[in-house]
């Protein structure tokens, strides 16, 4: 295959998107919502397509800058089938955004583009394009909702500190390659025995894992995350929640795993304290809080750590475990956002308190949240669980080795614990609220029940069969470029 | 008689450094719209190192970009900000004092940097010429050009959203 066909899925992406803002001119605007149809119709063509034989195994295109391999092909559907329901979700939020719907739609189809791209990159050059297209669209998209101060402080607060985190990254970018003469994550790795002693270049790879920090919300990065979680529009969060951060925790295996392996494992320390101090961080601030949005922003962070223990574990098994957790979050909290999108369609304030009576409001929307916040927690049969487990059991197998592991272990027990409370205050105030002053029933549209249904089969389907997920992932991993096959 | 090259390095570099005092510390206007004509200026000085360096490409860049784009997107600040406020502000002590760091750090790291380069034996290569430029971006660098490509395409949407009125 040649480096045009390889990279096929992501120019179906822009051309899509770029059909999409095309064709709002011929559209009359009453009916350009159903453009949202097309989007959502096409990305489930892509996604369909990246299941093709033709692809293979293994592939390097455009001078080993971009690598197709099992890892970039998981984490391509992970974002096709994210960008999937949120373009649903989108097509629900519509009528909250005054002007530019059909724009709302490409820009989320250009930064699906830029994750596809970054899940693939090998070279920093292509690393650092992918990550700017997925900043600059959601610096649009956090602020859509101009009408609403709440949406613009957003927008000015992701400006500003990813601009920031941007800086972090192009620096540490200038430093590793600058000292180690070459921008290819695979020639880095060759050269890596020369140059990981110097001072500089591990400087310079502190400063690019900061850059990186700052995309998946990690500690002491995080500080944004909230704000920004609570401003934006309900779909915009949602893939801010889900994409951003995958494509954050994708480029950090790749830097971490395929560019500095030897770095890594001695920085296996430093990961498992960011790791430890994300988890409890995100888990003990989620406590007090009662706005919905701002919740799962806490929890996010939480996530953040979580899948940054994967990473600190260092070993096969903890690579696979981010993976299968990943795809149970995908589900958990997409399920999550379009319950909040569709409830406080009519509420002003996305408070914990609308939730009182939801059970019998809408029994469809309670127990979609209630499976998500169930999943989101840990607990058997849903997705979420066997992604904490195997998580922890790479912790474990990592503590074998490296004692301080244990304590990370121990950390990371305790914050499930905590975060059992208040994933079921938000449980506890959908069943057992007791002063319930709205008993209407909520409709639920017909395109955000096929989006639960969805998401509930997926978190159903991966809790009670997870061995499938496990197995593909693992595969995945074996038939990656770099260390991911010498890990053990 | 020294080389014409010569004379105007003199000419080139004593504009640059005097244009650039004058943009912070103009005795005669402290109108930031003067401070901006004379960073103008310095960047056009700067250019004319480079042309004395044989860099055309990085010249040209130096002025497009710049004294060109970027200077107007500083006068349109400057516009919109209120210029008589700026006139009344008094000097910081802790940010003057600040300042003063950053200029004497720079500064330190600067002549130490000198004092211990090899002069010698350095030949002088031409390097980043505009075809070999082209060539790596269109060739080795295609893709994350494309992108870019890309990315400007979203910028210019996101500006276009963000800033038109209401419709009603």
């Amino acid at each position: 295959m040649n480096s045009y066909q390889l990279i096929s899925l992501e120019i179906a992406t822009v051309l899509l998107g770029l059909g999409i803002l095309v064709a709002d001119l011929w559209i009359a605007p009453a009916k350009r919502r159903m453009l949202g149809f097309i989007a959502a119709a096409g990305v489930a063509v892509i996604f369909a397509a990246s299941f093709s034989p033709a692809f293979p195994d293994f592939g390097t295109a455009f001078g080993k800058m971009y690598v197709f391999d099992g890892l970039s092909l998981f984490f391509k559907r992970f974002f096709l089938a994210a960008a999937f329901i949120v373009l649903l979700l989108a097509i629900d939020f519509a009528d909250r955004i005054a002007v530019g719907i059909s724009e709302f739609y490409s820009l989320i189809l250009f930064a699906l583009a830029g994750m596809m791209f970054a899940a693939s990159s090998n070279d920093f050059t292509l690393m650092f394009a992918a990550l700017e297209l997925i900043t600059i669209t959601f610096y649009v998209l956090t602020s859509f909702q101009r009408n609403k101060l709440q949406s613009l402080e957003a927008g000015v607060k992701y400006l500003i500190l990813g601009a920031l985190s941007t800086g972090f990254t192009v620096f540490g970018i200038a430093l590793v390659s600058g000292i180690a003469g070459t921008t290819n994550f695979i020639e880095l790795s060759a050269k890596l025995k020369d140059v990981s002693g110097d001072p500089v270049f591990l400087v310079g790879l502190l400063l690019l894992t900061t850059g990186l920090g700052f995309k998946i919300a990690a500690f002491p990065f995080h500080v944004w995350a909230p704000d920004v979680y609570q401003g934006s529009p309900a779909p915009v969060t949602a893939f801010l929640a889900v994409g951003s951060k995958a494509a954050g925790i994708v480029l950090l295996m790749r830097v971490l795993f395929v560019a500095v392996p030897e770095v890594a494992k001695s920085w296996s320390g430093l990961l498992a304290f960011i790791s430890g101090a994300t988890i409890l961080y995100g888990s003990l601030c989620a406590i007090p809080q009662r706005s919905l949005k701002r919740l799962l922003g806490y929890s996010s962070i939480a996530n953040a750590g979580f899948l940054m223990l994967g990473i600190a574990a260092v070993n096969k098994d903890g690579a696979t475990a981010v993976l299968v957790y990943l795809a149970g979050y995908l589900f958990a909290v997409l399920a999550a956002f379009t319950v909040i999108s569709i409830i406080t369609r009519n509420a002003e304030s996305d408070d914990i308190s609308v939730l009182a009576g939801l059970s019998k409001r809408s029994p469809m929307l309670a127990a979609a949240l209630t499976f998500s916040m169930v999943s989101l927690a840990g607990i058997p049969p849903l997705a979420g669980f066997f992604g904490k487990f195997l998580l922890l059991k790479s912790i474990i197998k990592a503590g074998s080795v490296s004692g301080p592991h244990f304590v990370l272990l121990a950390v990371a027990v305790i914050a499930v614990v905590i975060s059992l409370y208040y994933y079921f205050g938000v449980i506890r105030a959908i069943f057992w609220s007791k002063d319930v002053s709205d008993h209407s029933p909520i409709p639920v549209p017909s395109v955000m029940a096929f989006t639960l249904a969805v998401c509930m089969a997926g978190m159903f389907l991966l809790g009670v069969f997870p061995g499938i997920l496990v197995d593909a992932d693992a595969e995945a991993l074996n038939s990656a470029v770099g260390v991911f096959a010498r890990l053990r | 008689m020294p080389p014409i090259s010569d004379i105007f390095f003199y000419l080139f570099a004593a504009m640059t450094l005097f244009c650039g005092l004058m943009v912070v510390a103009n005795p005669l206007s402290r109108n930031p719209v003067t401070s901006a004509i004379f960073l103008v200026l310095t960047i056009v000085s700067m250019s004319g190192l480079f042309v004395l360096l044989h860099a055309f490409f990085l010249a040209a860049v130096q002025i497009l970009v710049y004294a060109g784009a970027v200077m107007v997107l500083f006068l349109f600040v400057i516009m919109l900000l209120d210029i008589k406020e700026e006139e009344r502000r008094k000097f910081k002590v802790i940010s003057s004092g600040i300042g003063a760091l950053a200029v004497f750090g720079t500064a330190a790291i600067f002549l130490k940097s000198i004092g211990t380069t090899q002069w010698k034996g350095a030949t002088p290569t031409i390097e980043g010429s505009t075809v070999a430029l082209g060539k790596l971006l269109f060739d080795k660098f295609l893709l994350p050009f494309e992108i870019v490509s890309v990315l400007l395409l979203v910028a210019m949407i996101g500006v276009i959203l963000l800033s038109r009125k209401e419709l009603k």
